[in-house]
């Protein structure tokens, strides 16, 4: 019985979003030139031996790179699948446990590759 | 989930053709019109009822077509008209797959050889082409579209130079007519929670307002993942406005000016 106004209204303004926003656009331009930048590497390195593509990552101007692009990846991810959730999904249930999910997965997916570039540039 | 498919009591059936032309009828007099029928209180599924214009006896407009159906076949054709020049907004709905004005759309604009008339998509159904506009109505009072200030009433009015007042082109026009917003996708799927392009053109239009003194109140209340940030810039608002504006250009106006403040 509740007013349309008052439906409307609902708990009011979350009183953010900007931020997310602006992460969203800034991550997006910084993925063009990182993207690029991995495109290139792998296709510069195509067919080329293990030890040559392990010596060139662990360049440290390479990890720098590879670092960035990774968290800049994942944290454009992380939004891009928190949209695409919230677009679609409105049982609350299968919402919040595939919010959880799709952090949980950009996060490990960012921890474990760091990790793995570290290893290689720190020469493990 | 999103529901993608029609709930089974609104999957439309196949309708009653009214009053085909004879046989050796001349094709280019006789305009095929199918139109999206349904009544609650029937407690039937809509349809797609066929009719066939003179369009030798009956204006160019779609809206001219409507008329003449309700006047010399079926009167309980129902739909909303009011001034038939583009300025009420009464007569949106989806002609030939596009929300549109039916009073603007010339019948010969049509793509199909049948012009398939539907009410405007994704909102509850009153009777034939007549929408349920409650919410729409109810988020456009939400962003209070009204000029607020703090400042004494001046003794005449309060003034606006010519180059704020051009701020206003392009916003002020709005006839709230829903083609923009029923057009959008993220208003179909999450309506509830996000103003649509519509309302978001209005919020954008006193935001802009030089002589509006709530701008940052006005910034507070549309800042929300859902309200404004549910535009993913589709476009399709833009692409369906029957006046020619840009509500996706307003939105984007809005998260600028979000974005200003951080």
């Amino acid at each position: 019985m509740a007013t349309p106004l008052k439906r409307v209204r609902g708990l009011g303004a979350a009183r953010h979003g900007t931020e997310t926003f602006w992460r969203q656009r800034l991550t997006a331009v910084a993925n063009v030139p990182l993207v690029i930048f991995l495109i290139w590497f792998v296709v510069s390195h195509a067919g080329a031996s293990y030890e040559v593509v392990k010596a060139s990552l662990a360049n440290p101007v390479v990890s720098v790179l590879m670092l960035a692009m990774i968290w800049s990846a994942a944290i454009h991810m992380r939004i891009g699948l928190r949209e695409i959730i919230e677009d679609y999904l409105h049982n609350k249930l299968c919402k919040v446990s595939s919010l959880m999910l799709a952090t949980f997965f950009s996060a490990g997916l960012a921890i474990a590759s760091t990790l793995a570039v570290l290893k290689i540039s720190l020469g493990g | 989930m999103v529901q993608f498919t029609l709930p089974k009591n609104s999957k439309i059936k196949k309708g009653k053709e009214w009053n085909p032309p004879a046989v050796d009828a001349d094709p280019d007099r006789w305009r095929e019109y199918r139109v999206y029928r349904y009544d609650p209180e029937g407690g039937e599924n809509p349809r797609v009822d066929t009719y066939w214009v003179d369009m030798n006896d009956c204006g160019p407009m779609v809206l001219d077509a409507l008329i003449w159906i309700k006047n010399k076949i079926d009167p309980t054709l129902t739909f909303r008209r009011s001034c038939r020049e583009g300025v009420c907004g009464s007569c949106s709905m989806n002609i030939d797959g596009t929300n549109t004005l039916a009073c603007t759309m010339h019948a010969e604009e049509a793509q199909g050889a049948a012009i398939a008339i539907y009410p405007l998509p994704h909102m509850p159904v009153v009777k034939d082409l007549v929408p349920d506009m409650t919410q729409f109505y109810a988020q456009h009072r939400e962003i209070e579209p009204w000029l607020k200030t703090d400042s004494p009433t001046p003794q005449k009015e309060w003034r606006q130079s010519h180059e704020d007042r051009e701020k206003l082109d392009g916003l002020y026009e709005c006839i709230l007519c829903a083609c923009c917003s029923t057009a959008c996708p993220s208003y179909w799927w999450n309506g509830d929670r996000y103003l649509g392009p519509a309302v978001l053109l209005q919020a954008n239009r006193w935001v802009e307002d030089s002589r509006d003194e709530r701008t940052g109140e006005r910034l507070d209340d549309l800042e929300d993942p859902f309200r404004l940030y549910r535009c993913h810039t589709i476009l399709n608002c833009t692409k369906a406005c029957p006046k020619g504006l840009n509500p996706a250009a307003a939105i984007a106006n809005l998260k600028r000016k979000m974005v200003e403040r951080l």
